[in-house]
Formats: structure tokens, sequence, C-alpha cells
């Protein structure tokens, strides 16, 4: 008998509504016609999501070396039982041994609300190690940072997506939702349709930048710049809103003052952006009724990332527009659950609920629903890269476990990172793929996948929505939260924990209570009734806030923050040796670090891993299209099919970071990390390009396994 | 304990430096004391010239004013001039006597304005005659401005950048203008002959007079000008003279204090004069350069600062690539590198003397090395990146100088389009694809979208899609149904909808989805739409749902930018009485309404209204509501008509409040202004409303349909001309209910009427062709029975949270947008 359940898609932050109908078939995903975040759209990741539930590449089981302690032995099948032994006796030894910071964990900005929130209160609770963090560091954090210092609050957009649709303008700054939210583009098109203008800036004529009503394609890394340069002319054209300026924020004049400096001529030269375009772009911005301001990947991935950031929040707030109907800025969340993800302590400064794990009024309330003494908990570690650049160095994490996450891909400077993973005396991961890092590993566990667990995602909105169960795991599969309270259990603190998702949505619920995320008054059988609630909802009775910042600012005083930024060179420009500028990013048919999509035949049919560059570029370097393409960064080389495209700058080159292998653009990219926000610089470092020789190529390019280069 | 630093110069490049070290913590390493010899705060000296021509507000060219020094514990000794240097005792001296000791010196004393040789120009002792300038400090400009009041006649010496900028600039002021160039072109550093001889045209067009070859041998007058005498003995009348020939490094204070010059201050890498001596900007001779623009001066005090404060202790200057991208007295200037080709260099030029557009560029082994733009510089941003980091140049050498697009915009033609080309990017569909749905039976362009997915992802390719599916049935075009249907949500068009809802009844938006839409499901997109329709076809009977409703009519007020309310209370052809003004005024003061003001329909809007302070307004006003939020007939504007205007032929007045009185609140698929003129001059604008009436000679009226003056502008067509005051009410409410019944949702009169023709509504509503007079005339009538003020709801909520501060969780339905 055929069975319909509204869920939300696996893949990115716009979380789809869509149903999962299982009957006598195999299940199939559609899309629920009127959610609306999606309107009834599926991009073509989503249309496929279900043919990974039966893949026959799925871990089914538990696996370990064949060989206790050497990870060049194979792996083979276990029980849980065998696979949980070896992890907590490698965490006692170590623990015992080098103290509690030699064991770590590093999560995932996919998984669940709850899953999430375990995976803090493991580490914290059960591990008792200060070294935690997770992918989401390489996604948000620079805007995220930025945001609560100007905000007082981060929450991706403070708005409802459908505000894109009234809004009279949109700038979006390094963002491409065309190819990485799709359904997403319905409140673009809308808004063009009935009017609005949009202002995209992209280094590519993205397909969201060609719809826009304005294209601004600057150098990558100078989009700082860009914002001052915006700010100068909004000032020299009188687009300020001196009451609002006056009423609602701090700081305009030492903001003002750097943006003295910024006249048009300058921006154009460091930028590229021709003058006419700033003016057109801040005509637009300047004049309408309303406006939004957005960043993504593309302005946050620099070592100046959370400046960047703050750039385009001062032009959002000396325009006067955030609080206002259909206006504000807005960061626009990338993975699945990349929102909650970073809400409830799984970042390595954090408790539930946005807390600061370093006040003590956070950790006593903290402490209290857990049931723990305050001083047990850990103090603040180190973020993403700087924990897996000391894995196995002294004083460094020697056993870690990783939860939804493919650092071997996702990470920058990844062959160091991989080398790194080696230099670990215990390595478990648990993933529903043999993916590259888990390929690493001493113990991998597999997990039920989105269909077949139960959960809360909080959206690019801030909307806190239900993944419903469809169908139950395979046969010897757990998913995440019954491992966690397993692996406690062996450590001696399993009264700690539970595995139940709703039971642990309840308790995440309680611990948030009070904080800047607060999710109080959320419940599973209230987010059922209502379609999703949107955080802070601090009781029962209160509605959730679609809108944020009407009244008053998270901060302590209701005001926002100006914050003073200047341009900064990017940290590794273009030189002799390397002359070009390596940008990274995603294509429409691929997620993330691949381990799910790259096994979709229907999504990557025919597809080799491309980097593009402008056919003045190629020409310079011999390179035809379709061309084999070595590019090369101090930090080793990779290999790519040529798309020789003009909808590219002349200076750089694009690459998608989706696969491993020889097309690993990460082992390219650089660890210059953004000093506030511990970002990496992946969307700019400098480059070397040329034509592979035909006695070098072995075609196809092989992604599925490290380069065979690579020493172990 | 912290080093002292004294800084000589408070220009662009002396206090960027400071900035710079400050960034870099510098306050915790040096005592920092600032000399300037102008008593200011540091400005942008290139907008000078903007203030010059008075396009620049002199407070907005300061960089940082004095209070900021304070702020950043710097002393700024501002107006006072260091008059020597002590090396031997680490101290400078200075014009008020005084003696500061230094750890780190940096000079930054910038340029001082080259004046050449002119007989009678300056007086060893008296300094410039009164009638001379320079153009170098904010004071130098104030000078002009005030000077340029009661003088008539300019002569600039100097035709580079500065003196065209002082030419352009005292132009603005009035004055007759005349340069005096010595060279054989204008901007003769910056621009190659031909390129100086295009910006000479489009100066004089300006109204400049230019005189090349020109030097200036004397100043002729006294204590007034009265010309210029050139070396050829010629003489030019002028009564005031600005010199602009240039500047030079200002070294005399290094020269005297014993550091190497050349030039300028000759300093190495790391911008260093002597030890513990720097100097930066224009006085800086580095490896035999000097700077005169703002971007190198930057970098070194970049590099100053990194060195300096210890940031970067390998930092090193190495020199600038300029480039200068300026308003040249009203003409677009772009100039980089090197003028002209040498050797093997290969030379590109566009030049086009009737526009005033000159492009060329010097390439060098494939490298942009130069290049000069006038009059049309949109390329300079690609060119000055290329100049600066050699980004690969376009084999077609035009692209240079032109952006010459994709050639997109031109209509994609599905034949021509191979059959792999992607349609739908979201979900990875070729035209192959879509063609083969068509070959497979799919006929509609929806059934091909449900197939293929193409066009469910972003729905951005439909129209796309539409098309291809139309090229593959081969010319016999499927339609799309759904175009014609009413709401996308539900298959029908309006009349078979309308033919649906009255045969089975349905008389709320939930019962049509669930009769009508497919599998029952309802659409958020067609809830207005279809709750417009409903309330127009059962005036009685209509089961409101309130979240069909958009904001503005579930509070009935008009939402307003900041999230308030407007409210307009109802104000009858515009007539109001003092008593009605008296509450309508009380109102405003006890809410504190912050803007009271009069409405193009001539009503009184109460803007700035909390939303839970609406059912107090309400009731206080005791006024009906005026419909200015809704998709429903509006206002009837009036003019005075025949009681007091002489020129009235008719009682306009009388017959809007009559009409008003009649058709109040009623819907429609768009909102409808309607206005009464008393006589042809049409004082209430008759002509462009949806339904305007004119009174014209013989007790006749006009009625005039379809009219807007909004974004759209359209003359109304004339429907009519009726003998009575009556007949225009029969008339007025038989055309609306038409319009209710056949315009598509949100159509306005003004598109609803062509797209029928006049003659069709002439023929249908006048001469009742179709026989369907007498039923329009009695289903308006009964929604005009059934018409009830919604502000009553005020003291009885239709909802809890109707009129609660927060906007609803919901998501709201947007107004769809045709």
């Amino acid at each position: 008998m055929a069975r319909s359940t509204p869920t939300h898609c696996p893949y990115c932050s716009l979380q789809c509504g869509i149903t999962v109908d299982v009957g006598a078939h195999r299940p199939t995903v559609d899309a629920q016609p009127d959610f609306p975040t999606n309107l009834g759209g599926l991009c073509a990741k989503g249309w496929t999501a279900a043919d990974l539930l039966d893949h026959p590449d799925r871990l089914r089981t538990p696996l370990v070396r064949a060989d206790p302690g050497d990870r060049r032995s194979p792996l083979r099948p276990a029980s849980w039982a065998e696979a949980l032994g070896r992890v907590a006796a490698a965490i006692t030894g170590s623990q015992d041994a080098h103290g509690r910071d030699s064991v770590g964990c590093f999560g995932g900005g996919g998984l669940t609300n709850e899953k999430a929130y375990l995976l803090g209160k493991f580490a914290r609770v059960a591990l008792r190690t200060s070294a935690i963090d997770y992918n989401g560091r390489f996604c948000m954090s620079s805007a995220a940072t930025a945001a609560n210092r100007a905000f007082g609050i981060d929450r991706g957009l403070p708005f409802p997506l459908a505000d894109v649709a009234r809004a009279e303008a949109v700038l979006v700054v390094g963002g491409n939702p065309a190819e990485t939210l799709p359904p997403a583009m319905r409140f673009f098109t809308d808004g063009l349709a009935a009017g609005a203008r949009h202002v995209v800036v992209d280094p590519r004529a993205t397909p969201t930048a060609r719809a826009a009503t304005l294209h601004l394609q600057p150098t990558p890394g100078t989009d700082l710049a860009l914002a001052n340069g915006l700010l100068h002319l909004a000032i020299r054209h009188g687009y300020l809103d001196a009451g609002y300026i006056a009423a609602r924020t701090t700081g305009f004049e030492a903001v003002r003052a750097v943006a003295n400096s910024y006249w048009p001529d300058r921006v154009e030269r460091i930028t590229g952006v021709p003058e006419t375009a700033l003016r057109q772009a801040i005509g637009i911005l300047g004049t309408a009724g309303s406006a939004l301001i957005l960043t993504a990947r593309g302005a946050e991935q620099h070592s100046n990332g959370t400046d960047t950031a703050h750039g385009y929040i001062n032009l959002a707030l000396a325009l006067g527009l955030p609080g206002r109907p259909a206006s504000g800025y807005g960061t626009i969340t990338g993975q699945g659950n990349g929102q909650g993800g970073r809400e409830h302590g799984q970042k390595a400064d954090q408790l539930p609920g946005y807390r600061k794990l370093a006040d003590p009024v956070a950790r006593a309330h903290v402490a209290a629903v857990w049931g723990i003494d305050p001083a047990e908990l850990p103090a603040p570690g180190p973020s993403a890269y700087e924990l897996l650049d000391r894995l196995g160095t002294p004083g460094g994490v020697r056993v870690l476990l990783v939860i939804g996450s493919n650092p071997v891909v996702s990470a920058p400077n990844a062959r160091h990172v991989l080398r790194r993973l080696r230099g670990l005396d215990f390595l478990a991961v648990s993933d529903i793929f043999r993916s590259e890092t888990a390929a690493e590993a001493d113990v991998v566990f597999p997990t039920a996948q989105w269909a077949e667990e139960d959960g809360t995602m909080t959206n690019l909105e801030g909307r806190v929505l239900r993944r419903r169960r469809a169908l139950r795991p395979p046969d010897g599969v757990w998913d995440d939260l019954t491992l966690l309270t397993a692996l406690a259990d062996r450590l001696g603190r399993g009264k700690y924990f539970c595995a139940d998702p709703e039971q642990v949505f309840d308790e995440l619920c309680r611990a948030s209570a009070g904080g800047p995320a607060d999710y109080a008054g959320i419940s599973y059988p209230r987010i059922e009734a209502e379609r999703g609630v949107f955080w802070p909802c601090p009781g029962p009775g209160h509605p959730g806030t679609p809108r944020l910042f009407t009244e008053a600012f998270g901060t302590p005083d209701g005001r926002a923050r100006f914050v003073p930024v200047e341009h900064r060179e990017p940290a590794e420009p273009p030189d002799g040796e390397y002359p070009h500028v390596l940008t990274t990013g995603r294509v429409l048919r691929q997620y993330q670090s691949g381990t799910q999509t790259r096994r979709v035949p229907a999504l990557t049919e025919g597809t080799e891993p491309t980097a593009e560059l402008h056919p003045d570029l190629a020409r310079r370097h011999g390179i035809g299209g379709g061309d084999l393409i070595e590019l090369r960064t101090r930090r080793g080389t990779a290999r790519f099919r040529a798309a020789v495209t003009d909808t590219v700058r002349p200076d750089t080159i694009f690459a998608p970071f989706h696969w491993g292998g020889q097309a690993s653009v990460n082992a390219l990219t650089s660890p210059a990390l953004d000093p506030k926000s511990g970002m990496p610089a992946f969307k700019a470092c400098a480059v070397a390009v040329r034509r592979l020789r035909t006695d070098e190529v072995d075609s196809p390019i092989r992604t599925d396994e490290p380069d065979p280069s690579e020493e172990r | 304990m912290r080093q002292r630093l004294v800084v000589v110069g408070n220009g662009m490049a002396g206090a960027r430096t400071v900035e710079e070290i400050l960034r870099r913590g510098g306050a915790e390493q040096f005592e920092t004391t600032v000399f300037g010899a102008e008593p200011y705060g540091n400005y942008n000296r290139i907008l000078l010239s903007g203030v010059l021509a008075g396009a620049e507000d002199e407070a907005g060219i300061f960089l940082n004013g004095l209070p900021w020094y304070a702020e950043n514990g710097v002393t700024l000794r501002a107006g006072i001039r260091v008059t020597s240097i002590d090396r031997a005792a680490r101290q400078v001296r200075a014009a008020d006597g005084s003696a500061t000791g230094y750890d780190k010196l940096i000079i930054a004393t910038g340029s001082r304005p080259f004046v050449p040789d002119i007989a009678g120009a300056r007086e060893p002792r008296r300094g410039f005659h009164q009638g001379v300038f320079c153009f170098r400090t904010i004071d130098d400009t104030r000078r002009m401005v005030r000077y340029a009041r009661d003088h008539e006649h300019v002569a600039v010496v100097g035709g580079g950048l500065l003196g065209l900028e002082a030419a352009r600039g005292l132009q603005a002021h009035g004055l007759r203008v005349t340069v005096l160039h010595a060279a054989g072109h204008l901007m003769n550093q910056q621009l190659d002959a031909q390129a100086g001889g295009i910006l000479r045209r489009s100066v004089e067009q300006l109204g400049i007079a230019v005189e090349l070859n020109a030097r200036t041998a004397a100043i002729l007058g006294t204590d007034a000008v009265t010309g210029v005498r050139l070396t050829g003995g010629r003489d030019l009348p002028c009564d005031m003279v600005v010199i602009a020939a240039g500047v030079r490094p200002d070294v005399e204070l290094a020269a005297a204090s014993g550091l190497p010059v050349g030039c300028g201050v000759l300093v190495d890498d790391q911008l260093r004069a002597a030890a513990d001596v720097y100097a930066v900007g224009e006085c800086a001779e580095h490896r035999g350069r000097v700077y005169g623009v703002v971007a190198p001066l930057w970098e070194q005090a970049r590099v100053l600062a990194d060195h300096i404060t210890g940031a970067d202790p390998a930092a090193a200057y190495t020199g600038s690539r300029v480039a200068t991208k300026l308003k040249v007295a009203g003409v677009d200037v772009s100039s980089m590198g090197v003028v002209a080709p040498a050797g093997d260099d290969e030379f590109v030029v566009y030049a086009e003397p009737g526009r005033g557009v000159y492009k060329s560029a010097v390439i060098r082994a494939g490298r942009l090395v130069g290049a000069t733009l006038v009059g049309d510089v949109t390329r300079s941003a690609f060119l000055v990146q290329a100049f600066d980091r050699d980004v690969p140049l376009p084999a077609d050498r035009i692209d240079l100088f032109f952006d010459r697009g994709d050639g997109g915009g031109a209509a994609l033609d599905p034949a021509q389009l191979a059959d792999d080309a992607q349609i739908c990017n979201c979900n990875g569909v070729s035209k192959g694809t879509l063609a083969q749905a068509v070959g497979d039976g799919a006929n509609t362009v929806t059934a091909v979208m449900e197939r293929t997915r193409a066009g469910k992802g972003c729905g951005s390719c439909k129209s796309l899609v539409g098309e291809i599916v139309g090229w593959a049935a081969g010319g016999a075009a499927t339609v799309d149904p759904s175009d014609s249907w009413y709401v996308p949500g539900i298959p029908l068009a309006k009349p078979e909808l309308m033919a649906a809802i009255r045969e089975r009844r349905l008389t709320s938006v939930s019962a049509v989805f669930a009769a009508l839409a497919p599998d029952g499901a309802e659409d958020a997109k067609s809830k207005m739409g279809l709750a417009s329709l409903l309330r127009m076809m059962w005036p009685n009977d209509y089961v409101d749902e309130r979240d069909a409703r958009f904001i503005n009519d579930r509070v009935h007020a008009n939402i307003q930018r900041d999230g308030t309310f407007s409210v307009v209370p109802q104000l009858k052809g515009g007539c109001t009485t003092p008593a009605e003004l008296r509450r309508i005024a009380d109102v405003a003061e006890k809410y504190q309404v912050p803007l009271v003001k009069l409405t193009g329909g001539q009503r009184i809007d109460l803007l700035g209204v909390r939303k839970e302070d609406l059912p107090g307004v309400w009731a206080d006003l005791g006024l009906p509501s005026g419909h200015a939020y809704a998709k429903s007939f509006r206002t009837v504007k009036t003019c005075v008509g025949a009681d007091f205007c002489r020129y009235g032929v008719g009682d306009s007045t009388a017959l809007g409040i009559a009409i008003e009185s009649r058709f109040q609140g009623l819907e429609g698929p768009a909102k409808m202004k309607l206005a009464v003129s008393g006589c042809p001059r049409n004082c209430a604008e008759s002509y462009v409303k949806d339904v305007g009436v004119v009174a014209v000679d013989g007790g006749r009226w006009e009625i005039y349909v379809g009219g807007a003056a909004g974004a759209h502008v359209r003359q109304g067509d004339l429907l009519a001309t009726v003998d009575s005051p009556d007949a225009v009410l029969t008339l007025t409410g038989r055309f609306l209910q038409f319009y209710r019944e056949n315009a598509n949702w949100l159509e306005r009169t003004y598109a609803f009427v062509p797209r029928l023709g006049i003659e069709r509504l002439r023929a249908v509503l006048v001469d009742d062709s179709d026989g369907m007079a007498a039923r329009l005339d009695a289903a308006v009538a009964e929604s005009v029975a059934a018409y009830r003020d919604p502000w009553l709801e005020g003291g009885r909520p239709a909802t809890d949270g109707q009129f609660r501060p927060s906007l609803p969780l919901i998501d709201l339905p947007l107004v769809p947008a045709r």
C-alpha cells in the first residue's frame, strides 16, 4: 500500500518541501505543490534524491580494519559491538595517556538540529573535550561573525525568502541561487517581473547574474572595496537615511570617514567594475522603496570575509534597510542545516541556542539542563582548519570522530589535511557511503539517510522544519543519535544521553531557552501544524518571528553597529609564477563534496570535473575547449577538463570543489584564515595553468581516490 | 616608553601614513605629532576642482577633520610651518618658535605650484599680484571663488590637468575663460597630439577658448590685472589670471637640512632618506621617479607603515604603475602608462573626432603598457586592470575599446537551436528531450513540463519551453490553455470559471479549490483573485476566508514602507464639512499621526497609523472607509461644478457624490478611479480615469472609459454621450459590472478597454447588442445593495489577531504581477 510522507529535500538550505512516496516500487520524490520556499519547484538534485536510498554503494554494516592499528590493511565488515568497542577503547586510551583534548569531533552543516546538538553535548559531556568544530566553519562563519557583531543575532535571512519577490531592489554579492538553490529563483524572477531591479556581483556571468538588471564582475577578493565604493557614492548622492542612522545605529561617523577614500575611479581600479556600473548600482539601491542586500560564499570565503560582510551590512544600515518591510541584509546559507547547525553547539566556541561557551551565565544555564556541574564544561577550542591542521601533532587531536563531513575533499589545502588525518592515532567516521574521508578511517559507521530519520532542520530563513521518517533504514544501519548514545554509554556517560529525536529536540529547546536562537516555544506538533516556525520563539504562545529587527536589534542597546572596514589585497595575490586568480564554487548538479550527488547517475552522466577559463586566457596558454589542463598553486596540482567561456573574467579561473582525487580543487586552495571567523580563503588564491601533454593524459580524470602521486 | 614620531606635512600622503601606522597598532609604539602648513584637518585635494566649480561641498572633501587627531591620540600642529630640521639634535623647529624632538621623522611636504617666470606675477616682497592665483590649497580655492564674483575674464596659464580643471571651475562662476598653453597640444603629459586635439575641440565646444604654443611673458596692469602679454608680443585682455603650470616637489626643508635631494627627496625601498628620516608622497623621489597621483602615495604610506611599525619588516616599495582617470573640464579622460609606442610596440588607435572620442593602447610583447581614453572611458575599468595585473588581452583588439557583449537580446529561434541545447538548466532538459515529449503525445506546455520536469526548477525557462513545444508541434502551435486561465491554480478561463462557480454555487475560495482545482489542491497565488471574483459574484452569500486576503484587505488600510498604515476616510466627491474636518484633526492629534496629506483623489490621508490603532482611529473618525487600499472602486474626483464656477455647465459635484454613493467599495479585478468634470476644461481630469464624466453644453454628459495617468498614461475612449445624470449612473454601473465580469485579475481598464475595443463595448453596453444590459444592471444593483462599510469591523475584529501589531506567521499571498 502506497504511503506519501511530507518532508524536505536532503540537500541545500532551501529545504524544499517534498513528499517521499513509498509503495511497491522504489521510493520516489515529488514536490509539495505549495510549500512556501519552493512553490512546487525542485532542481535535478531534489528530483533524484531518492536514488541514494537503495544505492548499491551504501554502507550497511560497520567496517573495521582487518589489522587493528594498520590503516593500510583492508576494511572488513564488523558487528556494532566490535566497532563501538574499538572506538571506545581508542578514546579511553588516548584520554588516559594524552588528556581529554586529545580526542576531538568534527561535525557537519547537514546534520539535523538534534544530531548537531547531541554531537556538541557528546563532546562536552561524554568526552569533555574542547576539540570540536564542524564544516560549517568553511561556509557561514564570516557572515555569522559579522551579523553577530552588527545585529547581535545571526539568522541568515532575518526575513522570509518571499520578501525577495516584494523588494523593489535586490543586491546579491557572490551568490548564484540559479544554480545553488534553483527553486528560490522563482522569487527573484517574480520580483523582476513585477518591475524590481536586481544587481548581481560575481566574477562570472552566472545564470543568476545574466537574469539580473545589472551584473558587476569584480576581481575575486575585491568585494569589500566595492561595498565601500557603493557607500561612498550613496553618501555623495544623498541616499543615506539619516533618521534611521540616528535612531537605530551607532558608529556611522567612523564608517563615513573610511568611505570617503573609496572614490569611484579608485574602486574601479581595484575591482575592475566600471564607474558607470557602480553609479547605476547605487542608483538602483538608493532610489528603491525597499531593497535587500544579500551576500553569499563568493563574498565571504576570503581571508577578509568577515570585513566584507560588514561592508555590505554598513551599506544596508546606511540606506536604512534592516528591519524595514521587504528590506534588509541577509546571507544566503548553503548547507541543508547550515543555519541550525551553527546554533546548537557543534561550533568550537558555542553552546546550544547560539550561546557563548565562554559566558559563565550560558555555561550555568546549559549545565543545569544537562545535569552537570558548569565547571565540567571545557573551554572554547580551535576552529575547524586549526583543529585539522594540528591533528596528530603534539598538543593536537590524536583520535577524531567525524560525522556528516568529508574534509578530505571539502577542507582547504586538502592534501595537507589528508596527511594530517593520516597522522592520527585513530579515526572514526560515520557516513552513508565510503567517502574519501571514510576510506582513511579505522572504523566506519553506516548511518541512516534523510528519509529514514525524524528530526528538524532550520532553513536559510530561520524557519524550523520537520524532517520526517518515510521508511526504515536497512537492517544493520543505525542513526547517529543512536550511535552517539551507545558510544556515551560505553564511556560511562550514558545516563546523560537519549536517542529519541523528539526528546532530544525538546531538550535542545530547553537548552536554547533565553539564548539568541531561542527554540523554547517550538515542538514537533507545532512545526507540523504551522508548516514551520521561525525562531526566536521563546514560548508556546509566541507566534515565532518571521521578521527580525522591526523594532530593535539583538545588541544590548538595541542598535545596530556600523563597523569600519578597509580593503586589503587577497592573502595571496597573483605574481609572475602564479599569474592568475583561482576561485572555487558549485555547479547545479552536484552538492558539496559530492559524496551523495556523484553517486547519482542521472546527475553525473557524461560530466567531468571542469574548470572555466576565458578565451583570452586560454589563448595565451594554447588551451582549447575540452583540453585537459593542470592547475598549480603553492599547495599542489589538480587536473580538469577546460571549458573555454567568456562568462568568466580573463584573469580568473573557476573550478568547482565537488570532486576529490586528481580533480580536488581544494588540494589547491589557500588555508589563509580570516582572523575573525576562521574562514579559509577558498575564493581567491594565485594559480598557474598549463595544458597537459598527450603523454601526461590518462583520461578520464580519476576522482575516486587521492592522487596516486600522494605518498602515504 | 613610546618613541616620538614627527610627521611634517598633513596632506594626503602624510595623513594617510599616520592612518596606516595607527591601523598597525602604532598608537602604542609612537607618540605622534603632525605639522600641517594649512590650518585644517586633511582633505582630498582631488576634489578641490569640484569645490571650485561649486559641485562639491567644502565639508564633504575632508578625510579626517580636526577632532579625528585628538580621538586617535595624535597631536596636530595645524597651520604651523616647520622651518628647519636639526638632525644632530633630532628635532624640528617651527614658525611659532617651538622645537619638537623626534626619534623618527617623516617628511611629507608634498608639492608646491610651479610658477614660470612671468613678469609682474609675483614681487619678492609683496607676493602675488592681487589678481593672480595659484590652485593648490583650499584657501587658494576660496580666494579664487571670492575674486571670481566681480571679475569677468580669466586667463588660465597652463593647459594640463590642473589648468583645465581651473578653467572649467571658473567658467561655472560665469567667467569668460581663455586657456594659455605653452605646448602644442593640451595635456601633453598624458596625451598624444591627436588625443590632445580631440580634447581641445571638446573643451572649445564648452565655450572655453584655448591658445596653444602660447607662452605668457607678463601680467599687465598694476593694481588690477588688465591682461597678459604673450612671448610673441601679443596682448590678451583679462582681469584675472590663474597659474596652473604644474607642480614641483617641495624639498626646500629637506635640502636645507642636508638630506639627499634630486628632483625630490631621494629615498630607498623603505622610503628612507637617512637614518630614522623618511620621505613619502609627492616630495619623495624613488628610483628616479616622483609621483603626483594618489594611488602611489598610498602604496608608499602602506610600505612605510609596515616598515616603521615592524608589522612587516620585509616591506619594500618597488614603484607604482601610474594611471589617472578624471573628468577634465567636463570631458572624461583616462590615461595610464606610456603615451606613445616605441620600437616593436603594437599601437592600437580609435579616433572619432566628431564625437570627441579617442582611444589608444600601447601593447608590448602581448601586454598592455599604456592606454589613453578621451570622451568615452567606459572601458577604463578593464584596461586599468589589464595594465595593473597583466590580464590577457583580447585577440580582436577592438575589444580593448568596446564591450561588444555577446549579442544577447536577440530572440532565440527554436528551429535554430541544436538538439542538445540545454533549455532547462535546473533539470537538465535539452531541446531534443522536449521535442521527444511532444512526439510522445504531450500536447500542451504543461504536459511537457510535467513529463520532462523542464521549468520545474527555478521556472525561468518557461517561455522558451513554450516556444519549443510550439515549434515541435509543427506549426499547429499548441496554445497553452493555462495562459487563458483566470488564476493559475484553476484550469478555467474566466467565463467558464464563473459558469462553473454559478452552476455549483461555490461561495468560498476553499470550495472553489475543492471542486475545480486539479486534485482539489489549494494554490496560494490564486486565492486573492478568486476571493475578488467570488465577492463580485455572490455579493450576499460569499463566505469570507481571511487567509485569502492581502494584508491591505485584511486590515482595510494601505500598508506603508515602514509597516504602518495609511487611513483615508470617505469624503464623497472630495467634499467635506467643518465638523468632519474637526474630527479628522482630533484623530490626527490623538493618535499622533505623523503625516496628514491631501491625496491626488481629493481625499485626506492619515499616514503612519499603527496597526493596533486602526479600530480606534475608525471609531473616532465616525466616517466610512474611503477604500484607498483595495482592488475596488476608489474615488470620484470632482470639480466645483455649476454652482460656484463661472464656466460650469453641469453640476459635477452632485453627480460625483451620487456616483460614489452608489458604487462605493464595489470590488473588481483592479482598482477603479473615477472623475466628474463640470465642463470640457476638465479640471477633475476625467479623460485619464477608469471612468470619467464630462458635462457638455445642452445638459449632456460624456462618459470616457479606460483612461489612466499613473505609471501608464492613456486617454480614455468616449463610450457614450447621455442626456441626464441618471443615465450616467446607469451606464457607469453597466460598464463597471461588465468590466468586473470580463477583465482578468489585476487588469486595469486601460488594458481591458483596448483589449476588447471601444466599438465592442459600445455595442454591448450602449446598444445592448448581446441583450445582457438588463442582467448587468441587476447584477451591479445586487452588489450595491450588499455593500457594507468594512471599517465597522473595527469594533468587532474578524479574527483575534486582525489588528495585532506583528505581521502574521503565515506567508502572505503576494499580489501577482501581470
